[in-house]
């Protein structure tokens, strides 16, 4: 029998339909899922002006214990799980900022981020030689985000004892902060070689969903923006004999509605993010917009289109606030979807009213010797706070522990407990943590003294006249009030789960601006300098010296001082006298 | 169902292997079985803007020319794209028009900054790397990678600056590549430099299977094109402007051959001399197609004998179920409350 290339056609087409919908049920049968994955955008107005946009992609996946963990992934990127596996980390926190939270002026971020890249992780207690994997895992996560956390290691990490606790789930209460690694490159540029890979480990990518309003253009033009990505163990269940993984990846980005050239307040999605939105990404378990319209009902109102499909009222400590919900999943699609936000009256900016706690920082003194840096807390409660200080120096810097002065109001107020980790040159940076309670209504400044020191020829930068950065202070507290405090309670991985999540006391940690100091930078080019002057002096005492020496002065006279051609002369016509003698 | 599924994959196979032949020979005929591209910009600081966008074209071109992003190394020493002065982030242009963002959206960057040293780049030429460096930043080429190297920064005779603090001479770099030769990291090397006295960096070469094309001679500058007055600097070098115009018109399947690029920018456009050594090039470069070094078009056989592979099962639930933990896991506590209650007056 022969078949034409016609039949072969027809019978291929025909063991397609027949083959394709087996294949499918048996992949849906081996691979039971059990991985969830959540994106959310919270869009709110800033008093001040601005508008913060915050993404948060939220993976929570079942995933099997023990070596094999992460080699089966669903919605997990399998990338950031292998280097999460193979380096035994328990917790791992990156975030990517550029620009710095003005927390006076814009309250307080849901997910707070220092200037530059900053990094922390809690490695399992069964780690052998911390400091070895640390150093490892920083090389990896740098392939993988593109950037500079290689430059990452013990010289430049702190194991704090009180500020950074897991925010996850542990098995034991007594935890050894000798497994704890914080560390922060307060120079690290944000660029999208860095928004590339993160939008990578994305389930979607950036192809659809939440993730393809993420344009670079329209990220690296605002005030300020941060890529975070959090990986940590949560209760499984309501019993909690097991874990699953969350993972939770962030994007915080504050946009300047005035210098952004729309001439009024208006923001919409096509505004901010350059496009609207086509959809939610299909593998997603919930696809929400939130719209902070809180600030409607004390400040100038604005109307938004089209309606949402819910209003929610969150109290959390005390306070009230007010969302407009769009649940993306059940919106229908015939065009992209463009929230527009309207003021009907041009916005009138009323008198600034601080947070409860803000912090600033600065470098004083003179000279390149010795100076001070002094960091100023607000606390704006009506009752005293309790926080916790830390001070991240690097060696270059040495602290002098015997300086450390607290003052508010004019009254020094004793440390309740200081906990500090003296540097060491080329191998450990200086670490302070100071348990402060201060007054109500008041401004606390911390200062310290340190030395400049010089570094030795090869370690100084290619620019080292640009300056050396020291990464911000760290300020935790646990706020009795939920007054714009905006993160997310510990048990909840998203949004949603923020609103009505009163608790006796929400964690706030507050990050300073990271400062630059001139260190004495030698002259690059004195090597040099110094062979033109050694050559140039040498030049001009050796010529006077070699005439002086080789050359004899003597007056011009016939016989005894002839010049070097006569004597030629006379030496080649020894034999004859010459003529004119001869007359 | 499996004999089924063979027959169909057969009947592919035989359909595949008709249009293999109609490839023209010149495709078969090279000898690699991958590309790669390690692109290097040396230069730190704003005013070096065009030397970031000359490298960047070169990424974008052999990117787009079907080199994957895990075979391209990109160095590029300062930020140009992120940098406050950019009055457009997140956007690097090749031409005041702004015709191309060389930079794109989709581009990484592997080594970048302080991490732009003349060890690392010898390091990673060298295959000579600290344990634990990830694989984006490793060159995992061998005997049959086709490699082309880009530089370009600021050069004088026989040295090229790194960062305006040290350099690597032509001999270091002579060097370097020998050691690639002798450990087989290579199989064919197209070497391109963009920098004044750029063929100074080439003379000291002496290992086989190197194309090499320099912007000019010894003794003459490269010189940049033009200035954007947005940016306020010159945004790109001559030879790299011209090489980019060429490239864009080349496509993966196109026919243009090695020979061709390298009688892009004559002088008259250039006002550099560009430099070329073919004699350690064993082949005619008007035979060898531009894709051999700045695409990755493999020369696939197929053939109709089958293996058999057996895929991997997906573990299922009975292997991954770990034993039961009846141990309570708990949130940690985030904040010692409990020393401020103690401890405070």
């Amino acid at each position: 029998m022969v078949y034409s290339k016609n039949d072969w056609n027809k019978l291929l087409k025909m063991v397609c339909f027949i083959l394709v919908p087996f294949w499918i049920l048996n992949v849906g049968q081996c691979l039971v899922q059990k991985d969830r994955f959540d994106e959310e955008l919270l869009l709110k107005p800033l008093p001040s002006g601005h508008v913060y946009a915050y993404f948060q992609f939220t993976t929570v996946w079942d995933a099997p214990s023990g070596p094999q963990m992460f080699q089966h992934c669903h919605l997990f990127p399998r990338a950031l799980g292998e280097v999460a596996g193979r380096h035994n980390v328990q917790e791992l926190h990156v975030t990517l900022t550029e620009g710095l939270w003005r927390y006076e002026y814009w309250g307080f971020p849901v997910s707070d981020a220092a200037p530059g890249a900053e990094l922390w992780t809690w490695f399992r207690n069964d780690t052998k030689d911390v400091d070895n994997i640390w150093k490892k895992l920083t090389g990896a996560l740098s392939g993988l985000l593109c950037a500079s956390l290689n430059f990452i290691g013990t010289p430049n990490s702190l194991s704090p004892e009180y500020s950074f606790r897991p925010t996850g789930v542990v098995k034991n209460s007594n935890l050894n902060s000798s497994f704890v690694r914080y560390a922060t490159l307060p120079r690290e540029i944000v660029c999208t070689e860095n928004l590339t890979p993160w939008k990578k480990l994305l389930p979607c990518d950036s192809k659809k969903g939440f993730a393809s309003l993420l344009n670079a253009g329209h990220i690296h033009n605002t005030n300020y923006h941060s890529l975070g990505l959090h990986i940590r163990p949560v209760c499984k269940d309501a019993k909690c004999t097991e874990v699953s993984i969350e993972l939770r990846q962030t994007v915080s980005l504050v946009y300047d509605m005035m210098i952004l050239g729309f001439q009024n307040q208006d923001w919409s999605l096509r505004k901010l993010f350059g496009l609207g939105l086509s959809g939610p990404c299909p593998l997603a378990t919930s696809s929400f917009i939130y719209v902070d319209v809180t600030s409607n009902e004390t400040g100038t109102p604005y109307q938004l289109q089209p309606e949402p499909t819910e209003v929610i009222t969150s109290i959390r400590g005390g306070y009230e606030s007010k969302f407009k919900v769009y649940n993306i999943q059940k919106m229908s699609f015939t065009h992209m979807l463009n929230i527009v936000a309207t003021y009907s009256t041009p916005k009138v900016y009323a008198v600034n009213v601080p947070p409860v706690l803000y912090a600033s920082r600065y470098i004083v003194g003179y000279g390149q010797e010795r100076g001070g840096i002094v960091t100023k807390i607000h606390n704006n409660h009506w009752k005293h706070l309790d926080i916790i200080y830390l001070e991240n120096i690097p060696w270059f810097l040495p602290i002098y522990l015997h300086t450390l002065r607290v003052v508010a109001g004019g009254k020094e107020i004793t440390p309740i407990l200081k906990k500090y980790v003296p540097g060491k040159e080329r191998s450990r940076p200086y670490s302070l943590e100071v348990l402060l309670r201060i007054p109500a209504r008041s401004v606390t400044e911390i200062y310290i003294e340190f030395d400049y020191v010089f570094l030795k020829w090869q370690e100084y930068p290619p620019d080292a006249n640009h300056g050396f950065y020291i990464g911000s202070a760290i300020i935790s507290a646990y706020l009795p009030v939920g007054k714009n405090y905006m993160g997310l309670p510990q048990a909840g991985p998203t949004i949603y789960s923020s609103f009505n999540a009163s608790r006796e006391g929400f964690l706030l940690q507050l990050r300073t601006e990271s400062l630059i100091i001139t260190l004495p930078t030698p002259d690059f080019s004195m090597p040099y300098n110094v062979i033109c002057l050694a050559c140039t002096v040498v030049a001009l005492a050796f010529g006077p010296l070699h005439n002086i020496t080789t050359k004899r002065l003597c007056m011009k006279d016939g016989n005894s001082c002839n010049g070097l051609l006569i004597r030629l002369k006379s030496m080649l016509f020894k034999g004859r006298k010459p003529q004119a003698q001869a007359h | 169902m499996r004999a089924l599924l063979f027959f169909v994959t057969i009947f592919y196979v035989n359909e595949y292997v008709q249009a293999v032949r109609q490839i023209p020979d010149d495709i078969l005929r090279g000898n690699h079985t991958n590309n790669w591209a390690v692109l290097v910009d040396t230069s730190r600081f704003w005013f070096n803007y065009r030397h970031v966008a000359n490298v960047l074209s070169i990424y974008r071109s052999v990117k787009r020319l079907g080199i994957p992003d895990s075979q391209i190394i990109l160095m590029v020493a300062d930020d140009m794209a992120c940098n406050p002065r950019n009055p457009r982030p997140a956007t690097v242009f090749n031409h005041r028009k702004q015709h191309i963002n060389v930079y794109g959206d989709d581009v990484e960057v592997d080594y970048r900054g302080y991490e732009v040293t003349v060890e690392n780049f010898v390091r990673l030429l060298t295959g000579r790397l600290f344990p634990g460096t990830p694989r984006s930043k490793q060159l995992l080429t061998d005997e049959g990678s086709n490699i082309l190297v880009y530089l370009t920064g600021h050069g004088g005779d026989g040295f090229l600056k790194f960062q305006d603090s040290e350099e690597v001479t032509s001999q270091e770099l002579a060097d370097a590549l020998e050691q690639m030769w002798q450990k087989r990291r290579y199989h064919e090397i197209f070497f391109m430099i963009d920098t004044c006295q750029a063929a100074s960096m080439y003379e000291k070469f002496y290992s086989p299977n190197i194309l090499a094309v320099a912007s000019s001679l010894v003794g003459e500058d490269s010189l940049s094109h033009h200035v954007d007055p947005a940016i306020g600097v010159y945004i790109i070098d001559r030879y790299t402007f011209h090489a980019l115009h060429f490239l864009e018109r080349v496509s993966p399947d196109s026919m243009k051959t090695m020979g061709e690029f390298l009688a892009v920018c004559p002088k008259q456009e250039c006002i550099s001399t560009v430099g070329v050594r073919r004699d350690l090039f064993p082949r005619d470069p008007h035979k060898v197609p531009i894709t051999d070094f700045f695409g990755s078009l493999r020369p696939v056989e197929l053939g109709i004998n089958y293996l058999n592979v057996s895929i991997a099962l997906p573990l299922t639930e009975n292997t991954i179920r770990p034993v039961k933990q009846e141990e309570k896991y708990h949130y940690a506590q985030q904040f010692p409350t409990h020393l401020f209650q103690t401890r405070a007056t």
